[in-house]
């Protein structure tokens, strides 16, 4: 796939092209969406947003990375819509057992729309690590997930989020705290593979 | 966790996991490390934490998030004569509906302004509807001068003077008893006939009386726009505003033939 070309046909208001690179970025987009909108159906309105947004902007790219420019409107079509869903609450995110308990165990977050194979294949890991990113401030999410999960450096995602570097640094050190006091409570629920002490998950 | 270390060596060690330290500053922290077992556990948890995120696995986006020309709202190209034939529909239609209005509107204003052509001695200044207006009352103003004749003798040598010369100021004299007689005289006038009466008291029996040449000009009110106009309006206006769609019809099908 020659990027270059197709951005400069989509450039030219070529949709085809475009939608070659769409189709090139969408899963990168739609895992950064679910991880900072934290349910799929989000996810999916925000990364179908931010494609049409980046369309709309495309003239406006300059050069440099189109993957980290994506990661930036996916990450502000996130925030719209977190703060659309601010304005109009729907359902509540947790739910409830039969006696009004609060469920505890990090199941309940498994997506219906993951299909039934993979929802019977719950990752525990995975639920565990989504609550806890739900559980932090939106800013430091998003700084999480651009640079642990998409591999983002810190330049880049200062310019995602549009913060300066050193916030950048700041906010990653936060989260990084609160994500490992956070994990410590699903620490029964993690496979031993994934147990915190486990020296080979250091890269 | 540690509490000596600061929020600032915190960020240090994260920033050191990535890399991101400058190296004098890489030597310095890692000579503390040696040396401080709570920076080190720090580092362990922000290690691990990191090493956690880096595990989540990668979904599949569960549909195809392509766009379409609906979506960005792209629109097919259209030919160039294709503004011009909407241009003229819309223009042509204005056009009609001007002309049903002006044809619609034109004999009330005048009805409306007329008393004051009239009143101001004015005569024969209320435009070409004016005549239309004396065919109204003009009958029955007559029958009730007709009936009041006797009342009314000593009104007719002011009425009989040329409406042109009259001074403003007597015009208005014979106008009230006039009306009031044709009123009085004729107690079967209908409502809209005897609103008809009151809005122009002064054309009545004034006109039957002194300008019978009036009387003549006083054929069916001639629209301004004559049917053939009308007609040919609205032809331009169907004939253009088919073409119009019919360009339209072609151009989507081919450029939707085009992304296929």
């Amino acid at each position: 796939m020659d990027e270059p070309a197709l951005i400069q046909d989509a450039q030219r208001g070529d949709l085809d092209s475009f939608n070659t690179l769409v189709l090139n970025y969408q899963d990168m987009l739609f895992n950064t969406a679910l991880r900072i909108m934290g349910d799929a159906d989000s996810a999916a309105d925000a990364t179908q947003e931010a494609f049409l947004s980046a369309f709309r902007a495309i003239k406006s790219f300059r050069g440099g990375s189109f993957k980290s420019w994506l990661l930036r409107t996916v990450t502000n079509a996130c925030y719209d819509e977190l703060r659309r869903q601010k304005r109009r609450p729907t359902t509540p995110l947790e739910p409830v057992m039969d006696d009004g308990e609060e469920m505890e165990t990090p199941r309940w977050l498994a997506d219906p729309s993951m299909g039934p194979e993979e929802a019977a294949e719950i990752d525990e890991l995975e639920h565990a690590i989504q609550h806890c990113l739900d559980e932090l401030p939106v800013e430091f999410r998003s700084v999480v997930v651009l640079t642990d999960i998409q591999g983002m450096d810190y330049k880049e995602a200062a310019r995602a989020v549009r913060v300066p570097l050193g916030t950048i640094k700041s906010r990653l050190a936060r989260a990084r705290l609160r994500m490992r006091e956070c994990l410590q409570g699903f620490w029964e629920l993690l496979p031993t593979a994934f147990r915190l002490e486990d020296e080979d998950l250091r890269t | 966790m540690t509490q000596t270390p600061s929020f600032r060596d915190v960020e240090k060690l994260s920033a050191y996991l990535d890399g991101q330290l400058k190296p004098s500053e890489v030597a310095r922290l890692e000579s503390r490390l040696q040396s401080e077992p709570q920076l080190a556990s720090i580092l362990k948890d922000l290690r691990q934490a990191r090493g956690l995120l880096r595990q989540l696995p990668q979904r599949r986006a569960p549909r195809n998030f392509t766009l379409t020309p609906k979506m960005v709202g792209q629109k097919p190209p259209m030919p160039r004569t294709y503004p011009i034939f909407r241009f003229a529909t819309v223009m042509a239609a204005l056009f009609l509906f001007l002309t049903f209005a002006t044809n619609f509107m034109a004999p009330r204003l005048v009805r409306t302004a007329a008393p004051y052509p009239y009143g101001l001695g004015g005569g024969g200044g209320g435009g070409e509807a004016e005549p239309e207006l004396q065919m109204e009352t003009a009958p029955e103003a007559s029958a009730g001068a007709e009936a009041a004749e006797p009342m009314e003798e000593p009104a007719e040598p002011e009425a009989l003077a040329p409406p042109e010369r009259e001074p403003a100021a007597p015009a208005p004299t014979p106008e009230p008893s006039a009306a009031e007689d044709n009123a009085r005289a004729e107690p079967t006038v209908g409502p809209s006939e005897k609103s008809g009466v009151q809005e122009v008291p002064t054309g009545e029996g004034f006109a039957q009386q002194t300008a019978p040449d009036e009387v003549e000009q006083a054929q069916p009110a001639s629209p301004l726009f004559s049917t053939l106009v009308q007609i040919v309006l609205a032809a331009v206006a169907v004939l253009s505003g088919l073409i119009a769609l019919i360009l339209r019809y072609i151009a989507i099908h081919k450029w939707r033939a085009k992304a296929k």
